[in-house]
């Protein structure tokens, strides 16, 4: 594979974070790419913390939580699903592709499930290259073009 | 000193012979807005309204590193931190294009602040020097203008280095200031003496539009006597929603915030345009807050303009009457009608303790 | 009677019972209007209404404290406001008088600009502005100038469902009956640019902020004001630097915070000292919002807001499975 990209996943701590682990001493082998971050739980996860990250200059964040039904505490999961997806939606607006962000579900027990999920997402995020970020400086391009925003048709 | 003749098809010509070896930042059209730009070959500078955001970043600029600083570690005693400072200061030679006469002027009230006999701002004393100013004399006002009434006028050069008056076919050039000679050596100008009577016509037609002018200076002791009259700055900022527009785009504001910014063990200590209008102007660590309702900020934002400033620098105001805070304000607030109101409405007297 | 005689009348008659009326009055020039506060009856005089009452005056009701009883002057979209403001508990239905108003659309002062633009007029120089026929009729530069209210409309009001205030004590004049259909087709023209282009937009957009907050304090939803998150130092999510990623990520604060909340007033633009289209990034959310939950903020006080709500099967989020 060529070169790490920079993948960000925030995992609830009572099913991906096992799950993860559980893939770790099962020695399901992953590629490296992900850094993680351990939540209370996916409900705890501020769509901020996500778009923070990816303007930051992730290539790519993975959001992670209990299966539903299984949240432990009873409906966290459920309020992270609506606002993830609005999130995952709104993505395109601000000129970024909205696979760089996935959320899903993955027990503790689900290790081999874990290493599907990882891989797959590494693969997408390497599909897509290194993440465009509003920092570069435009300014000096606007002016030599001599350009004149126009509003909005 | 002769006055020059610069025609309109030439203008690219001199921005040109100017940006060879300058910065030189020119008003741009971006969508409605009207902003300071680095002027670059095929740029075409606004020149017949008043920019929305005034040139102040030029000196002043609204973030700028005064700072950057690193820790190390002593490996033999990890107690023992050093740390490393490093002055940073950007003072690229720059000139203004396009700016209004207001907008020069609101360097001055500056200038009593921050390059003082008793303290002097080497960050902004250094772009000060390095920063000339070519401006472009108002021939229309705009309604929210009021230049007039706070002691200048559209075509007041103080402050320029060059004033541009438009005249038939290009600008009347005249040379403001010893250090804006330098600007007008270019062979694009000629002699343009014979506009001058043009040029004066241009002037007081201006000044003529801009209506009567009314005296602020009664305000100085008025605001003052005010000053426990909460009731009367409750009333005028009833529509204030404490937003920052009419600080930061006030070309006479020039309050400042310092925040050190630290990853791991670098950083960099920051200064930032700061507005009185925010809640957090005034925030103190313990929780307590001299300023706690929009009352009270907007009686210091009018204050501190037409009051408290004369009184610490000799009588000048800190205001340049280019009317932004008015016609930028989401909701309208009018600086001259509280102003005119603290000198007519008579004071409530405070009750009795 | 006109609709502003019946208004004044209506406010009049409640004035007693309300410790503050608020509505528009004249401005500093022809063409603004600027919010009034009734406290008496000559107030009420000052009153005034037409296409260029353009703020939404309910941002207004959190900034008095519980005890005082408040009367509002709503257009429609305005009201929205109101409801959404009632749905989350922010005040209190028996504190809060709504005088609600039917609106065919007001202008947008940014298109009054750019058409006198094109004529070589400036828009701070209107001595005189009316209407007549449909048309906004200003004089400038000892010329009149007759421009059409289609041309000059704010764009929210080109796709209004919502002209006759959705909540009121009292109502003023005949309601419309007609109303828009939103495809936001704004939204779908701009999401024809590739990914590259979206963002490069945005860079050029937010270059010119100036992080004056004006689009946050204008907005009648973003409550938090002095205690925003965006200018915390702890935890400090926005540094104190001027780049494009703190300008840009304060708009991302702004726009999560409202998503399923926003009733796209357009205040936040309009606001905007430096013409920052930043609605955009809020209809984008209603777009998602409408199509996820089939729901628009603001129009039911009974109504849960979808992100405070969920359904442990939803109809139309798919299980993520991988």
């Amino acid at each position: 594979m060529d070169k790490e990209l920079r993948i960000v996943g925030f995992l609830c701590n009572w099913c991906s974070y096992g799950g993860a682990d559980t893939a770790g001493v099962g020695r399901f082998v992953q590629p490296t790419d992900l850094r993680i971050i351990r939540m209370p739980c996916s409900g705890r996860i501020d769509p901020l913390f996500v778009l923070k990250t990816l303007i930051g200059g992730a290539d790519g964040v993975l959001v992670s939580g209990c299966h539903p039904r299984d949240c432990h505490y009873a409906e966290g999961n459920y309020y992270a699903r609506r606002r993830l997806e609005v999130l995952k939606r709104f993505l395109p607006i601000i000129g970024i592709d909205p696979g760089r962000f996935e959320y899903t579900w993955v027990s503790a027990s689900e290790g081999q499930r874990w290493q599907h999920v990882v891989t797959s997402f590494t693969n997408q995020i390497h599909a897509l290259g290194p993440v465009q970020r509003i920092g570069r400086q435009s300014l000096a391009k606007a002016c030599s073009l001599g350009t004149v925003l126009e509003p909005l048709a | 000193m002769d006055a020059l003749f610069l025609a309109d098809d030439k203008l690219s010509a001199w921005l040109g012979e100017l940006a060879a070896a300058r910065r030189v930042l020119v008003p741009v059209r971006e969508r409605e807005a009207v902003v300071f730009r680095p002027y670059a070959a095929g740029v075409t500078p606004v020149l017949d309204r008043q920019a929305n955001v005034p040139p102040k970043a030029s000196v002043f600029p609204a973030s700028e590193a005064l700072m950057s600083f690193r820790y190390t570690k002593n490996p033999e005693n990890l107690g023992q931190v050093a740390v490393e400072v490093h002055e940073t200061i950007d003072a690229p030679p720059t000139v203004v294009f396009g700016g209004r006469p207001c907008d020069a002027r609101g360097f001055l009230v500056f200038d009593r602040v921050y390059d003082t006999p008793k303290i002097q701002d080497t960050a902004y004393k250094k772009r000060r020097e390095n920063t000339l100013f070519v401006t472009l004399a108002c021939d229309d006002p705009q309604n929210t203008c009021f230049c007039n009434s706070i002691g200048s006028s559209p075509y007041d050069a103080t402050g320029s280095d060059v004033l541009l008056t438009p005249v038939s076919g290009g600008y009347l050039v005249e040379c403001a200031s010893e250090r804006g000679k330098e600007l007008v050596e270019s062979k694009l100008l000629s002699d343009g003496n014979a506009l001058r009577e043009e040029a004066k016509t241009v002037h007081a037609s201006a000044l003529s539009a801009l209506g009567p002018a009314w005296n602020p200076s009664p305000a100085k002791a008025k605001l003052i006597e005010k000053f426990e009259d909460m009731g009367f700055w409750e009333d005028v900022s009833a529509k204030c929603i404490s937003c920052g527009a009419c600080t930061y785009l006030c070309p006479t504001c020039y309050c400042f915030n310092v925040t050190d910014e630290r990853t791991g063990m670098k950083g960099e200590r920051i200064r930032t345009w700061d507005t009185c209008m925010s809640y957090l102007f005034t925030l103190e660590a313990s929780g307590h807050n001299p300023r706690p309702t929009k009352a009270h900020r907007l009686k210091n934002r009018v204050g501190h303009k037409f009051s408290y400033y004369p009184e610490i620098h000799g009588g000048p105001i800190a205001c340049c009457g280019c009317g932004r805070c008015i016609s930028l304000c989401p909701v309208s607030v009018d600086i001259r009608e509280i102003v005119r109101l603290s000198i007519e409405r008579p004071t409530a007297k405070p009750e009795n303790k | 009677m006109s609709l502003q005689d019946e208004l004044k009348a209506q406010i009049v008659k409640r004035l007693p019972e309300l410790d503050v009326v608020i509505g528009w009055g004249q401005g500093y020039d022809s063409l603004h209007r600027t919010p009034l506060f009734i406290t008496s009856e000559a107030d009420v005089d000052k009153l005034v209404f037409d296409p260029l009452c353009v703020h939404n005056l309910s941002t207004y009701l959190t900034r008095y404290g519980s005890a005082k009883r408040i009367g509002v002057v709503v257009k429609g979209c305005d009201s929205r406001s109101v409801v959404e403001l009632l749905q989350e508990k922010l005040i209190h239905r028996d504190k809060v008088m709504v005088f609600g108003l039917p609106c065919e659309g007001v202008a947008d002062l940014g298109k009054v600009k750019r058409a006198l633009a094109a004529k070589d007029l400036d828009m701070g120089r209107v001595r005189a502005a009316s209407f007549a026929d449909g048309d906004l009729v200003v004089t400038v530069s000892g010329q009149e100038i007759r421009l059409p209210m289609a041309e000059v409309q704010a764009d929210k009001c080109g796709r209004c469902r919502y002209h006759n205030a959705v909540i009121h004590d009292e109502f003023a004049g005949q309601p419309i009956t007609e109303a828009a259909p939103d495809t936001y087709a704004d939204v779908a023209a701009f999401e024809e640019q590739t990914l590259e282009e979206r963002m490069e937009f945005w860079r050029e957009q937010m270059e010119r902020c100036v992080r004056c907050y004006a689009c946050r304090n204008a907005c009648p939803l973003c409550v938090c004001r002095d205690y925003c998150i965006g200018q915390s130092r702890e935890p400090n999510w926005v540094s104190q630097r001027d780049g494009l990623e703190e300008k840009f990520f304060f708009q991302m604060i702004h726009a999560t915070h409202l998503a399923g909340r926003c009733t796209e007033c357009g205040e936040c633009e309009r606001a905007c000292p430096v013409d920052i289209p930043l609605l955009l990034l809020k209809r984008k959310l209603g777009k998602e919002i409408l199509e996820l939950f089939d729901y628009r903020a603001g129009t039911d006080p009974d109504a849960k807001p979808p992100l405070l709500n969920f359904k442990v099967q939803e109809d139309t989020i798919n299980e993520r499975g991988w």
